[in-house]
């Protein structure tokens, strides 16, 4: 586990908007997509869908789930598991946390399998 | 909708280039697309027009390239578009497009066919999105028309470069008064110039309101059973059939149902004929008059003989009907705006927007609406006898002997003129001269070979 990241005040990210963390920030293999559920609980996982090259930071968030934008797969949330085809990959998950009205970011650093 | 006028943005005129298609050694055979003379089929000297252009498929297919692909056409309104992705899909002719504004805020226009193997990249009618995916096998392209995904890309050859497979593009995007029309002809004239002075009679709708207007509610779409051009050219130039057809609603909407005064029924008006093949007609009437007490009673007509003069308050504010060639309609004094969409020579689908003055209080905004939905709105009381008629007409129109006999288009033969008091030349209310101009325009249109066609 690496040290946190600062990402950016609550108020940044809207309810059912997503913020992609460039790698260069996290030092992760993908970006970090930093999702907010229409709940507005803040959850995180790797930006690229399992699928094709597209960016989950720019999906459809709803319901406990971030749909792709180009071919909607979707993913859940809370676990990463791919909810429907055309993605069969479950997606790297990250910690996430609110502090004083802050959205900290910790990036799960293990080695991809 | 947006409630900041400030936040409002004209489109820019765009003048994109024509998106260039790769065609390798493809080229079309002649005679795929025969060019039929049917300069004998309309007789605008003598008032007479062959019904055979309200019937044949040759010549339909000829309209779609020779009318339709050239001319500016009606795509939606700018409050459509509120913020980047919002979309509307709608056709022009009969290719399907999405209109959208993109991430730079400029509104474009893109043919909806993906260029892999040509199914709709956009199904929905509306609505917002931040790509366009085609759901057969899953090109996506983005809010500016570009390639962005391609499933299996590594299957493709070498030279496959996707800045060449984006979706194509309307080139001619531009908007009046928050109309925005698209047109496929780089060649064609500014839409300014298009609309030429039919411009003076439009803004008795679009420019009541410094604020502009505003699309209230949903888009009406229905079917019926007629060619396009019976729906646009009664919109350009009949007031003639208002008291035979619209009888019994004249009947039931006069004060105690008594029937309409005789002043209302022998009514004066001008009839705006335009060389571009636009007509509108109104009554003339020293007093204006919008049919629902509420949205009268809100009018301030004095302000508007200021804003907009007396010629028009007391000319086309009354009422009135309206065709921007070839197939966009209005009606000014109701607020209905609507498209006559071609499905082949015996068909059309009717698109309307109910469009209204911004300012408009909302209790005004909704008695408006409903009087216009209850008059031209789909089940409205006007426009069932209207769809009944084109059906009438198209229903027999096959009929051997039916399509040779011309019909008439003589009233009012001779009697355009300059009245000093309304822009361009105009007629009587009752009259066929902007139908003769309407097709003479298209006549015009169709003898002569459009910007795409090769030349001989």
């Amino acid at each position: 586990m690496s040290p946190a990241i600062r990402v950016a005040p609550v108020e940044d990210i809207a309810e059912g908007e997503g913020l992609k963390v460039d790698r260069s920030v996290t030092g992760t293999a993908d970006h970090i997509a930093v999702l907010r559920d229409d709940d507005g609980e803040f959850y995180a996982l790797d930006d690229t869908c399992t699928h094709e090259e597209a960016s989950l930071a720019e999906g459809w968030i709803e319901n406990g789930q971030v749909e792709c934008p180009l071919h909607a797969a979707r993913f859940c949330l809370r676990t990463g598991a791919a909810l429907c085809l055309p993605a069969t990959r479950h997606i790297r998950r990250h910690q996430v946390e609110v502090r004083d009205g802050e959205i900290w970011l910790l990036p799960d650093m293990a080695p991809v399998p | 909708m947006p409630s900041d006028p400030a936040a409002r943005s004209e489109p820019e005129p765009r003048r994109s280039r024509a998106t260039v298609t790769r065609r390798g050694a493809l080229h079309r055979p002649a005679g795929l697309e025969p060019g039929i003379d049917v300069g004998g089929l309309v007789d605008t000297e003598a008032g007479l027009v062959d019904r055979a252009i309200f019937t044949d498929e040759r010549i339909y297919r000829q309209e779609l390239r020779r009318v339709f692909a050239p001319s500016w056409l009606f795509l939606a309104h700018e409050d459509q578009f509120a913020k980047p992705g919002d979309f509307f899909t709608t056709y022009m002719g009969e290719d399907p497009v999405i209109v959208t504004r993109d991430r730079t805020n400029t509104i474009r226009a893109f043919l909806n066919s993906c260029r892999h193997r040509g199914a709709r990249v956009c199904r929905a009618d509306f609505g917002t999105t931040r790509n366009f995916t085609c759901t057969y096998h899953g090109w996506s392209y983005d809010l500016a028309g570009k390639l962005v995904s391609v499933p299996n890309r590594d299957g493709y050859p070498g030279d496959f470069e996707t800045g060449q497979w984006g979706l194509v593009e309307v080139p001619g995007i531009d908007s009046y008064h928050g109309l925005i029309f698209g047109t496929w002809n780089s060649e064609a004239p500014p839409l300014r110039t298009a609309l030429g002075e039919m411009t003076w009679y439009m803004d008795a709708m679009l420019d009541r309101d410094p604020e502009g207007t505003v699309v209230v509610g949903g888009i009406h779409k229905w079917v019926l059973e007629g060619n396009w051009k019976l729906a646009a050219e009664q919109f350009a130039t009949d007031w003639y059939h208002v008291n035979m057809s619209h009888a019994s609603a004249l009947q039931l909407l006069a004060p105690k149902a008594k029937g309409p005064k005789t002043e209302i029924v022998h009514r004066t008006g001008r009839q705006y004929v335009d060389p571009r093949g636009h007509g509108a007609g109104f009554p003339v009437h020293p007093k204006n008059r919008f049919d629902a007490q509420t949205v009268h009673d809100w009018y301030d007509y004095g302000a508007l003989r200021e804003r907009l003069g007396d010629a028009r308050v007391e000319g086309p504010l009354t009422n009135g009907h309206a065709t921007v060639f070839p197939n966009f309609s209005y009606l000014p004094v109701n607020g209905s705006i609507r498209v006559w969409h071609p499905k082949g020579p015996d068909r059309m689908e009717v698109w309307a927007w109910t469009v209204l003055d911004r300012s408009m209080p909302p209790e005004v905004k909704e008695a408006q609406r409903l009087y216009n939905l209850r008059t031209f709105g789909p089940s409205g009381i006007f426009e069932q006898d209207d769809g009944e008629n084109w059906s009438e007409v198209q229903s027999i129109s096959r009929g051997f002997i039916t399509n040779r006999v011309p019909l008439n288009y003589q009233m009012g033969i001779g009697s355009e003129r300059d009245d000093g008091r309304y822009p361009g030349m105009t007629s009587e209310l009752y009259s066929d001269a902007a139908g003769r101009a309407f097709y003479a325009r298209w006549k015009e249109l169709m003898t002569t070979p459009a910007w795409h066609e090769e030349q001989p």
